[in-house]
């Protein structure tokens, strides 16, 4: 591992988080932009937008090729100058070498991601070329010599203060810190510019290859100036724009700006083929057909729908990492979700390695995706890629190959540490405290101690009351709740036998993989998945229930997925993952049990926290709330109740405890905000981060599962009987 | 023929991004509309069912100083530009210009107002609706620049506070004509 570069990665986020101010604009931004988004798709279909979107970009990428030659045809029948450049020096020499042929002084761009890509403005100003960004984000972030914090909107990090400061240095007066004001100095300053300049750049957000066109899909008017008033207009495209037809670009352009900023559409949308009239002549149009790692992008399987991306930036928008450090930590040049893999293809795996470990996996990206990307998947994956390249660690590889893969051992080592703990926890549930350098792991959240008596354990000495059941069902317990909340696997038990469902726990299961997966351990993950398949299906169960999403998710997804291979284990994977269930749909779906539970609970204001895993992993968010409702609760919903909590497993624990503590500060001020007593949540993890959360702040919030719920309004009944 | 619920839908959304829309019968009344709006120069590029209006007689009786030639070096200094429209898109209250000839696209892109004569019978649905007529611009001449047109000019850079007017026009009045021009090939 490089730990310089470590280190100096870590720097950078406590000096993010040192910035609360940033944090409040990117919180403020989230929200306005998931308002603003749900009007714009008002009437329409997100999900079905985004399947044919995705559709049309694997084809095109199955086609790539064809589709490209088409595309140059079509623009050079049309006047244009095709240049297709391998590598950023590639298209940088092209571009330098034209101005200076033009003996240019002056270009005006217009915002292009691709060129921040390729560092093509240094590339101009060695070859003596001013090179002078237009878009007003762009042109704060170049006076500022710094580089774009999203995609979209590059200058969102900073305030109108600075760029009073900055807009003063170039007029020379003071500027007053008023935006409309400071809008009209920027037409003022770089008006002038578009006359005098020799060459125009633009980006292109599709290029069409039944037109041999390009689109640009913009808000300032910059664009249209900068592709009209200079003699030469150059456009950089990465490869990855090409669509086949103007009906592939109107759905691009139909859904683009919707997720981008929540427009129907943007101001312009511009159609340019070929060399059009420019003054008396004609214009010189070139386009730069950029590769630079896309092609080896298209050639991995597991990374190649990246290419699919259409540059919304909708994937840091959403993102809690993204607003909790913003887009110079987590990005290079791309930002969010979708820069981490095209840092990775772009810029080198290097530069990706500390990013790839910086996002939670709490999915909310792949939630509001337009071209249907499952980023997080591709994340997890260059995770695997750094695991291998520059190892794990040496602590966790231990943990992992060593430890975990042996079961018995595994669990040895968990209850010899509840031994070792009782000092500190002095015989409480909860460690308040840790000594020396633990310290900082309970600064901001209490966490729980490891059970007496495991849930395994416990399970042998509970009687089940069920004479004749309707179905027998295996626990999958998942650590959290076989060693840190056993009273939790106690519970479901109350739940099932009132529902007449018997239940058992394989002794033999183990770890779902999760954690290692998320550290980038593959192998230890497929180990897993081949135990706990072979343990869980051993006793024939009717069906397998969890209590924890993410063990959900790695039954029902990734065993499959690690497994599909290997003739001997795929069936009884794919078995075991349609057997599947979290307990509380269950419940609902399986058992039809909610009137079991009707009006049985003792009336409290419950709010409801989803967990990431559960919505957006396995799909479930409404069976818990009903759960709740019917048994008697007032639901209140808090805000942001999807958003994630901030645990992400060892994320809070050991990788990024810092980034964790601030969400989970969110977290728990939505719940306060939201007037309930209690927080119910279908996770244990989420229960371990929101409880310790709570305690520390002293607010006097309970945080359950809805399985404990559940079973204590069973209790209730009973005390009222 | 016009159809009233496309119209009306073209009208609300393109008056919720900021452009002003009204109904006008006669050229005299579109003079009338640009004069009170107006104290500079307007430009005003060839298209053709300007010409069939006598438009630039009709502005300038109405008193506007109007240039049609020269607009690299006019509009600068100028105050507003007129043209017409080869169609709409009513879902997002788009304008279609057919920009090819550079006049069309500096009195669209430079003066602060910019006023776009439209035929309400030339809208369609929505941009998926428009590619047939865009695909046919396409086909009819080999090389295009092609607006589509939503609003005044518009950024969010600073603080994230939607602003008007930054590069391209601060105004955007569109003037609906019948009887102008039913052919969507044509502005």
């Amino acid at each position: 591992m490089n730990k310089q570069r470590s280190k100096d990665y870590r720097k950078q986020i406590d000096s993010a988080l040192a910035t609360p101010k940033l944090q409040d604009a990117l919180h403020k931004f989230g929200d306005a932009f998931l308002v603003s988004r749900e009007k714009a798709f008002a009437g329409l279909d997100f999900e079905t937008l985004r399947g044919n979107i995705g559709e049309m970009k694997t084809g095109v990428r199955e086609q790539h090729d064809e589709l490209l030659e088409q595309f140059i045809n079509n623009a050079e029948a049309a006047g244009a100058i095709v240049y297709r450049a391998k590598d950023a020096d590639d298209a940088n020499r092209y571009i330098a070498e034209l101005a200076k042929q033009k003996k240019a002084t002056l270009a005006v761009k217009s915002k292009s991601m691709v060129s921040e890509e390729i560092h093509l403005n240094k590339a101009l100003e060695k070859a003596g070329t001013k090179a002078l960004e237009t878009d007003l984000g762009e042109w704060i972030v170049q006076l500022a010599g710094q580089r774009p914090s999203h995609m979209v909107m590059p200058a969102i990090h900073m305030f109108k203060e600075e760029v009073a400061e900055l807009f003063g240095k170039e007029t020379g007066q003071k500027e007053p810190a008023e935006i409309e004001h400071l809008v009209e100095v920027a037409r003022q300053q770089l008006r002038q510019s578009y006359f005098e300049a020799e060459i125009g750049i633009t980006g292109a957000n599709v290029a069409i290859a039944e037109t041999g066109g390009i689109a640009l899909v913009t808000n300032e008017g910059n664009a249209r100036l900068a592709s009209t008033l200079p003699k030469v207009h150059v456009a950089l495209i990465g490869i990855e724009k090409l669509v086949p037809t103007l009906e592939d670009a109107a759905r691009v352009i139909q859904i683009l700006p919707k997720n981008a900023t929540g427009q129907l559409l943007t101001s312009y949308v511009t159609w340019i083929r070929g060399a059009v009239p420019s003054a008396d002549e004609e214009k010189e149009l070139h386009f730069v057909l950029l590769d630079n790692g896309r092609s080896s992008l298209a050639e991995s399987p597991q990374c190649q729908d990246a290419l699919n991306c259409i540059r919304c930036g909708a994937c840091a928008n959403v993102c809690p990492v993204y607003q909790t450090v913003g887009g110079h930590v987590f990005g290079h040049i791309y930002i969010g979700a979708i820069g981490i893999i095209l840092t990775a293809f772009y810029h080198g795996l290097d530069n990706a390695a500390e990013l790839v470990k910086a996002c939670i996996g709490c999915r909310s990206c792949v939630s509001v995706c337009p071209a249907n990307i499952d980023l997080e998947e591709i994340i997890l994956h260059l995770r695997e890629t750094v695991g291998d390249e520059e190892g794990i660690g040496a602590g966790k590889a231990l943990v992992f190959r060593k430890v975990m893969q042996n079961r018995k051992l595994f669990h040895t080592m968990i209850k010899a540490a509840s031994m070792l703990q009782k000092p500190i926890t002095r015989g409480e549930r909860t460690i308040r405290h840790l000594p020396l350098f633990f310290s900082p792991l309970t600064e901001w959240r209490t966490l729980p101690a490891v059970a007496d008596t495991a849930l395994r354990d416990a399970f042998t000495t509970k009687p089940q009351k069920v004479e004749k059941p309707r179905y027998r069902v295996a626990l999958f317990g998942g650590c959290a709740n076989d060693f840190l909340y056993p009273e939790l696997g106690l519970d479901l038990i109350e739940v099932m036998n009132a529902l007449d469902v018997e239940v058992f726990y394989p002794q033999e299961q183990n770890c779902c993989g999760i954690p290692a997966i998320y550290s980038g351990d593959k192998e230890t993950a497929v180990e897993l998945a081949k135990q706990n398949v072979d343990a869980m299906l051993a006793g024939n169960p009717d069906y397998v229930l969890t209590t924890c999403p993410t063990c959900a998710m790695a039954l029902k997804h990734n065993f499959v997925e690690h497994l599909k291979d290997n003739p001997a284990w795929a069936e009884r994977a794919e078995k075991l993952s349609s057997i599947t269930v979290d307990a509380a749909s269950f419940v609902l779906n399986q058992l039809d049990g909610a009137g079991m539970f009707a009006d049985l609970a003792e009336k409290e204001k419950v709010t409801y926290h989803d967990s990431c895993h559960l919505k957006r992993g396995v799909g479930v968010w409404q069976e818990p709330r009903q759960l709740i409702e019917k048994s008697g609760h007032e639901l209140v919903e808090m805000d942001h109740a999807d958003r994630c909590c901030g645990f992400g497993g060892s994320y809070s624990l050991t990788s990024h405890p810092d980034i964790s503590k601030k969400i989970l500060q969110d977290k728990v001020r939505d719940i306060e905000l939201s007037g309930a007593t209690c927080v119910a949540m279908d996770c244990p993890g989420c229960m371990m981060q929101i409880r310790g959360g709570l305690e520390k702040a002293e607010v006097p919030v309970r945080a359950q599962h809805t399985i404990e719920l559940l079973a204590s309004a069973l209790r209730n009944k009973e005390t009222q009987e | 023929m016009v159809n009233q619920l496309l119209v009306d839908l073209f009208s609300e959304k393109a008056i919720a991004v900021g452009a002003e829309v009204v109904s006008l019968s006669s050229v005299s009344e579109v003079a009338e509309f640009v004069a009170a709006k107006i104290d500079g120069t307007l430009l005003l590029p060839d298209f053709p069912s300007g010409s069939r209006l006598k438009l630039k007689t009709a502005l300038e009786d109405a008193g506007i100083n109007v240039v049609s030639d020269k607009f690299r070096e006019v509009a600068e200094q100028s105050e507003g530009g007129l043209t017409g429209a080869n169609f709409a898109i009513a879902d997002t209250g788009s304008l279609v210009l057919e920009s090819t000839a550079e006049d069309i696209r500096l009195a669209t892109t430079l003066p602060p107002k910019q006023f776009a004569l439209l035929d309400p019978e030339k809208i369609v649905a929505d941009g998926l609706e428009a590619v047939p007529p865009l695909r046919q611009l396409h086909e009819r001449d080999a090389r295009n620049y092609i607006a589509y047109i939503t609003g005044p000019s518009r950024t969010a850079d600073i603080e994230r506070v939607l602003t008007i007017g930054v590069h391209g026009p601060k105004e955007l009045f569109i003037l609906l004509i019948p009887g102008l021009s039913s052919d969507f090939l044509e502005m």
